[in-house]
């Protein structure tokens, strides 16, 4: 199979669950315990395609949570080739976030294949992100989970989806 | 000139003369080569523009040229060289020097380290100049592993590693080492153009190479030369000359940039002796010393073990030949000996045994029972000191019997031969070889006093002063009587009396006897016993009677007989 290697950065406002989640990909594990991620972590993931005959390797740079970005975090996004947003359904703030995030790359460096993911999923008393809004972002940005970092719903659909997006929009690029 | 001629000067007179000037321009050499000349600046740049055709057609016989015209004139071309050599000597030698400086200011830097005085210590062991040893080592390295990654993404180009390195994820490493990279120059570069050109981490050293697409990091075990930066950046270079479009568009496919591991390859070439050194070094001389103390140490004590063994077999043995000695027990803890047993009080000190075998008092604990030994030595032994004993005698014990040899008082052999059965062991006596040198000297004594002869006037009348003499004679003879005794001997005195030859025979008989009488009392009455009086004398060969004083007197003789031997 091909090898490919592709740069994933993972941004999102503070405590929305983006380490979680990685964790939940890469090691199907989960912590209750909350540790702020310092400037960025960096993961390592292959998913294969065998219908593609791809091996997709994700170097995932787990960058530390900001409803803003300064030059030290934009500077680690250089170079991505895709962006997990890491939103929390339980505070509408971090959606509003996502999208002034989104808008920032994207006037930085250009349109990159993404994927947001609207987390916490599991905890449905508290979610607080209504469907009116949450229909209005789907349709802006098509890829949007609900997900769970702690149960793992949809958390490696989503990422397996970003991993084709990137390699759909490699080949284009070909 | 005919018709046709002239229709064709008509008809291409224009393009006839044209052709006309071609073919002499064709035909004339310094025509041609005006024409050449006036085009081959252009023809050889537009040839070099095109492909490498040209470049590789001349190389070869400008080279030829070359050689041809530096032999031909070397002057020349020396001088016309001049001006560039000078320079490119001078950078050559300027680079040296850096490199030396380097090398001399890490000299420096760890004269005064305590791996710099260690240095110092080895380099003075090993009969080098200091400098030059430091140089041997501070030249010691080896690239590790090499990452080459994009500038654009921080992605993988590419990772060679020594088989022995531990790699982790490579990807992951590539990644974070761009991070930190990013991180250093927003945080630490004001004006973002700063870049982390090396780290330290305990043994290794991370150097990272920057190139317009790409970034080449080394991980370096040892301590590099400066100079190795600069064969980096060179690799860096031919990187970038044959993969800088893949590397700008690098997006994480690998066979965009084929084989550029072999080239990534030539950095871990950079080593110096690392390998040989490891192979061949000693072990450091603190672990020689120590391993040879312990060595000594370890022979040391083996030999004294050794040693107090032997003492303790030797011990074992004098004691066993020791008579009257008997070991029951006998052991060793260290250097100290203990003996338990049963020892004759007449036996030799068990202490002055083990000083024999050079083993110190202080060193041996005894416990030892007395008991009385029936071995032959012991026994004479106690008979020496049961009778004392001289230098000219000694006692030997063969089973049961005693022997007793050499010269000894009669009174003492007489105590001995009376006592002997009171030792325990000791059944017979043989005094065989004794001799009594006193007793012999009695005997001569007493033989020297036999047959004193007193003399008569007439009839029983002394000679005047011999009945005294006789008398004298008698308390001697009483005191050797009763010393005789002490020698074992009896000692009978016999009284002759003789008369001469004139008158009567029958008188003289009695005259004889009376005489006899006489001088036997006189004898008693000084204290002698046991006298007897015998015959008178008879006297032969003389027919004729006459007078004769001579054989008026009486003679006493003695007699030594040795009393019986107690049994």
């Amino acid at each position: 199979m091909t090898q490919v290697t592709s740069k994933v950065c993972v941004v999102g406002d503070f405590a929305v669950g983006k380490t979680s989640v990685v964790e939940r990909f890469v090691t199907n594990q989960f912590s209750e315990k909350y540790l702020s991620t310092v400037g960025v972590k960096i993961d390592t993931k292959e998913i294969d395609f065998p219908a593609l005959g791809v091996s997709h390797k994700l170097v995932i740079w787990d960058v530390a949570g900001s409803d803003e970005f300064g030059h030290t975090e934009f500077a680690y996004l250089r170079g991505a080739s895709g962006y997990i947003y890491v939103a929390d359904g339980t505070r509408p703030s971090t959606l509003a976030a996502i999208e002034h995030l989104h808008s920032q790359i994207t006037g930085q460096y250009g349109q990159t294949p993404f994927v947001l993911l609207v987390n916490k999923r599991d905890l449905s008393h508290d979610w607080s992100v209504s469907d009116e809004y949450l229909d209005a972002i789907t349709r802006a940005y098509r890829n949007v989970y609900l997900t769970s970092a702690k149960t793992g719903d949809d958390v490696e659909d989503a990422i397996t989806r970003l991993a084709e997006l990137i390699i759909d929009n490699d080949m284009q690029g070909a | 000139m005919n018709d046709l001629d002239q229709l064709k000067e008509l008809l291409f007179g224009a393009e006839k003369q044209a052709l006309d000037t071609i073919a002499e321009r064709v035909e004339r050499r310094e025509v041609r080569t005006v024409d050449v000349a006036d085009i081959l600046p252009e023809a050889i740049h537009q040839s070099h523009q095109k492909d490498a055709e040209l470049v590789e057609s001349l190389t070869q016989p400008v080279g030829e040229c070359l050689q041809r015209a530096f032999r031909d004139d070397p002057q020349t071309y020396g001088d016309a060289l001049y001006p560039v050599m000078g320079p490119a000597i001078r950078k050559s030698i300027m680079h040296a020097l850096r490199t030396f400086t380097q090398q001399i200011n890490e000299a420096v830097e760890h004269s005064v380290s305590p791996k710099g005085l260690r240095w110092r210590w080895q380099a003075t062991r090993a009969g080098v100049p200091f400098g030059e040893y430091v140089l041997q080592k501070t030249m010691r390295y080896r690239v590790e592993q090499a990452y080459l990654i994009s500038r654009e993404n921080g992605l993988l180009v590419g990772h060679v590693h020594h088989e022995a390195s531990k790699i982790k994820d490579s990807d992951a490493v590539s990644a974070m080492f761009t991070a930190i990279q990013d991180f250093v120059k927003e945080s630490f570069s004001p004006d973002r153009t700063g870049r982390l050109e090396s780290a330290d981490m305990g043994d290794f050293t991370l150097w990272a190479v920057h190139g317009p697409h790409a970034l080449l990091v080394c991980v370096i075990r040892g301590v590099p030369p400066k100079s190795l930066r600069a064969d980096l950046s060179a690799i860096l270079e031919r990187i970038h000359f044959r993969y800088g479009d893949a590397i700008r568009e690098y997006k994480g496919d690998t066979s965009s940039v084929p084989e550029v591991d072999v080239e990534l390859e030539r950095c871990l070439r950079f080593e110096a002796r690392e390998e040989s050194d490891k192979t061949s070094k000693s072990l450091p001389l603190p672990i020689i010393v120590l391993l040879l103390v312990l060595a000594l140490g370890l022979a040391f004590l083996g030999v004294r073990n050794w040693t107090y063994s032997q003492q303790l077999e030797d011990l074992d043995t004098a004691l066993a030949a020791t008579p009257g000695i008997y070991v029951t027990d006998i052991s060793r803890d260290g250097n100290a000996f203990e003996v338990r047993g049963l020892k004759d009080p007449l036996a030799t000190d068990v202490i002055e045994v083990a000083k024999g075998v050079d083993i110190p008092a202080e060193r041996i604990d005894v416990t030892m029972q007395p008991f009385q030994s029936l071995q032959p030595e012991m026994l004479a032994a106690r008979a020496a000191q049961m009778f004392g004993q001289s230098e000219s005698t000694r006692f030997d014990v063969s089973g049961t019997n005693l022997v007793a040899t050499g010269d000894a008082p009669w009174a003492w052999q007489q105590r001995l031969r009376s006592e002997f059965r009171n030792l325990a062991g000791i059944e017979t006596l043989d005094t065989s070889g004794l001799t009594a040198s006193d007793r012999q000297r009695f005997a001569d004594q007493s033989t020297a006093s036999n047959q004193r002869k007193f003399y008569f006037r007439r009839g029983v009348d002394f000679v005047e002063g011999n009945d005294d003499e006789l008398t004298n004679y008698g308390v001697e003879l009483s005191a050797l009587q009763e010393e005789a005794v002490t020698f074992g001997y009896s000692m009978s005195v016999t009284v002759n009396a003789s008369t001469d030859s004139s008158g009567d025979a029958v008188l003289n008989a009695a005259l004889a006897d009376r005489r006899a009488v006489v001088a036997a009392d006189i004898l008693r009455t000084a204290g002698v016993d046991a006298l007897v009086i015998s015959q008178p004398v008879k006297l032969s060969g003389n027919d004729q009677p006459r007078e004769d004083i001579s054989q008026r007197y009486v003679q006493v003789e003695l007699q030594l007989q040795s009393l019986p031997e107690q049994p």
